[in-house]
């Protein structure tokens, strides 16, 4: 990984040879002060925002895989990421709308960031309370698909109202990118980050006790209301963060946990939690590197990437169903 | 003198197609020939029909569109195989619907604003001219953002539709076409250089018998335009240029064969990209864009931003450009009219002549000392 991330710092657009870009790294002075810019302004925190996002998004993948216990769950399949983009679009095309209330600037990315935390939280506290009510992961999944249907709905309408240039902006930010972070921001999206693998850590073993079954989990002492509680909090403070800062990157989160499971042939999370944190974060580096296009000035959207690598695994899946560690 | 010459020049080549004119009535037909624009052509025929030819009104279009358009009172007498063409007008017409702010410049330039019935999203048309008909209702709102409300448009039984399109998917004008409503399409916007684009509003022309006025109008601004090429050719430097702006680490900016980019040139100043043989718009690497452009004297339409602080909110890579630095930022951005429309884009393919001007004046301020720029405002 920590090669990885040297690889991915030291390819770009501008080429800047190796020896100079180690030099840059540990403190020294280059003739060139640009590259000195471009490495820790835009290729180190582009780099670390690689891992979060690869991390986040894989981790609640899995979450979410094993509380539905459905192969193809993802943090899409709750309705957070439409959650997400829902508070986007408002805030990009509702903009006419709402200017009244508030006035801020369109192109603002830490109010893009809140917005659509805002509208995945809320997604969420509807999934959450639903789910109090609602005995059945069935149900909720049903449900959040439902949810899912319905900000799609509400961004279809918004996106025939608006502008030719904020539907542009929307359709920006939804490639997804992983670039454009400064500092603070990124401080703010590892904090979130951070809290959801913390989240996650300590509901390992009602995770594994999940994969057999809610009816069994019950019996070994898992409190069924209060794991099922804490896990999609995880999933919607990952995935809603993410998607937030970085717009909604595809697949990442539903192929990276079974190309975990087939690489460990296992089912425990003891291993599965920190191996998926890890691959998807290798992964979401690699991705990014290829979408640099390295020496060339073009770049490919990030989301066109994950979903050439993720497609094919899916329909792999989908393929050898019946041979799945799952 | 020099301006006289070149007024004389264009005068004497205009008279020179006048005769060539002349001459080929003797055979069937005659096409009027464009000096310009490459989407279009016009043919008069003797009977008095004329035929306008639309190459490729989208990109990737597999047809060329025709277009007869017959004299009023000759439509008795004369009978077109309504197969042959792709509308049949009878011409002038008196009530028209146009769909892009682009075409509303052609219409007062010709006199014959008054003739407009209906707009889609009446919002963004930014001409006083315009604007108050608009306000006191004569010209109606018929939908957002250029879907047009078929039913509205039916039911103010238009002599005319021009309309547009981005691909070949275009079921209102087909419904409105069912209703014997005669629709052509409008391709100013396909057109690369900038006199191209203004000399569209011959195409205009034809519609309302106003040929005459479309060529003086147009032969003032092709000698505006070529008067002010010759000027900036005339400055002893050529500065650096970039534009567009970035979107989370991606920059978007006007290809180097772009109608953007060839402005920036016949003024007489490098467009950094200006190998690049794109005409539609690039989306680079932001920091492909620092290498090159770091040092450039000035920038260029940067996206939608009307502050120096608007922008460096959304990136603080912006501090990293010279021309940001020094405050020679400059944008049509801030340039709007009373409902919001920004003007630039309604008039500046019209008046290629003006946004010319305007570069040259923040290029070379020496040449053009007492201008006053009309589209391009410096950042606040």
């Amino acid at each position: 990984m920590i090669a990885l991330v040297f690889v991915n710092i030291s390819l770009g657009s501008v080429t800047i040879p190796l020896k100079n870009t180690f030099t840059i790294l540990f403190g020294g002075d280059t003739s060139n002060t640009s590259w000195t810019y471009i490495i820790w302004d835009s290729r180190i925190p582009k780099a670390f925002t690689a891992i979060l996002v690869g991390s986040g998004l894989s981790l609640s993948g899995l979450l979410m895989q094993t509380l539905f216990r459905n192969p193809l769950a993802g943090p899409f399949v709750l309705g957070i990421s439409s959650g997400a983009s829902l508070g986007a679009a408002l805030l990009i095309m509702g903009a006419s709308i709402f200017s009244s209330i508030f006035s801020f600037s369109l192109f603002n990315d830490v109010s893009l960031a809140i917005a659509s935390s805002l509208g995945s939280f809320l997604v969420l506290l509807a999934v959450l309370s639903v789910a109090a009510k609602v005995k059945d992961t069935m149900s909720l999944l049903i449900i959040g698909l439902m949810f899912g249907s319905i900000t799609g709905a509400v961004v279809s309408v918004l996106s025939y109202f608006s502008s030719a240039e904020k539907l542009q902006q929307y359709i920006y930010w939804g490639f997804g990118s992983l670039g454009g972070l400064s500092w603070s921001q990124l401080a703010l999206l590892s904090l979130l980050v951070g809290i959801g693998i913390f989240l996650s850590i300590i509901s390992i073993k009602p995770l594994n006790a999940f994969l057999l079954g809610e009816n069994y989990a019950q019996s070994l002492g898992v409190e069924l209301k209060k794991s099922r509680f804490i896990i999609i909090m995880a999933t919607g403070l990952l995935a809603g963060a993410i998607t937030a800062f970085a717009g909604p990157i595809a697949f990442i989160g539903l192929a990276v946990p079974h190309l975990t499971r087939q690489l460990f042939n296992t089912t425990d999370h003891k291993i599965l939690v920190p191996a998926v944190c890890i691959y998807g974060g290798i992964l979401m580096l690699v991705c990014d590197t290829i979408a640099q296009l390295p020496t060339s000035a073009s770049v490919l959207p990030i989301n066109a990437i994950t979903s050439i690598i993720g497609a094919p695994v899916v329909i792999w899946l989908l393929i050898r169903k019946r041979k799945m560690v799952f | 003198m020099k301006h006289s010459l070149l007024f004389l020049l264009v005068v004497f080549s205009f008279s020179c197609k006048l005769e060539k004119k002349e001459a080929a009535i003797e055979t069937h037909h005659t096409s009027k020939e464009l000096l310009f624009a490459k989407g279009f052509t016009i043919e008069k025929q003797d009977s008095g029909v004329t035929l306008i030819t639309l190459k490729s009104p989208w990109p990737g279009a597999e047809k060329a569109f025709t277009y007869a358009l017959v004299p009023k009172e000759k439509i008795r007498e004369i009978k077109l195989n309504k197969k042959a063409y792709d509308a049949i007008v009878a011409v002038p017409i008196e009530k028209v619907i146009v769909t892009s702010t682009t075409h509303v410049p052609a219409l007062e330039s010709l006199g014959v604003a008054n003739k407009l019935v209906g707009f889609p999203d009446t919002r963004y048309i930014s001409s006083e001219e315009t604007r108050a008909l608009v306000e006191t209702g004569k010209i109606l709102e018929l939908g957002v953002n250029g879907a047009l409300n078929t039913e509205m448009v039916i039911a103010l039984q238009p002599d005319l539709v021009v309309g547009y399109s981005l691909n070949s998917e275009n079921n209102n004008y087909e419904t409105i076409q069912a209703a014997q409503i005669p629709v052509v399409y409008n391709g100013d916007w396909m057109e690369e250089s900038p006199l191209g684009k203004a000399e569209w509003i011959k195409f205009f022309a034809a519609f309302f018998d106003k040929e005459k006025e479309a060529d003086h109008y147009f032969l003032e601004v092709a000698t505006a335009y070529q008067e002010a090429k010759a000027l900036a050719k005339t400055a002893t430097n050529k500065p650096q240029v970039i534009s567009g702006a970035i979107y989370k680490d991606i920059w978007y900016l006007p290809g180097g064969k772009s109608w953007a980019a060839q402005f920036i040139s016949d003024a007489s100043a490098n467009y950094i990209y200006h190998d690049n043989e794109e005409s539609g718009s690039l989306s680079l690497s932001w920091e492909s864009v620092l290498e090159k452009g770091q040092s450039a004297d000035f920038w260029i339409s940067p996206a939608q931003f009307t502050s120096h602080n608007a922008m460096l909110e959304n990136s603080p890579h912006y501090q990293q450009f010279d021309a940001f630095k020094k405050r020679q930022v400059y944008s049509f951005a801030g340039t709007v009219g009373s409902t919001g429309g920004v003007i630039y884009y309604e008039l500046a393919p019209n008046r290629p002549d003006v946004v010319l001007k305007d570069l040259i004046h923040i290029f070379h301020p020496e040449l053009l000392p007492n201008y006053t720029p009309y589209f391009f405002k410096p950042l606040k």
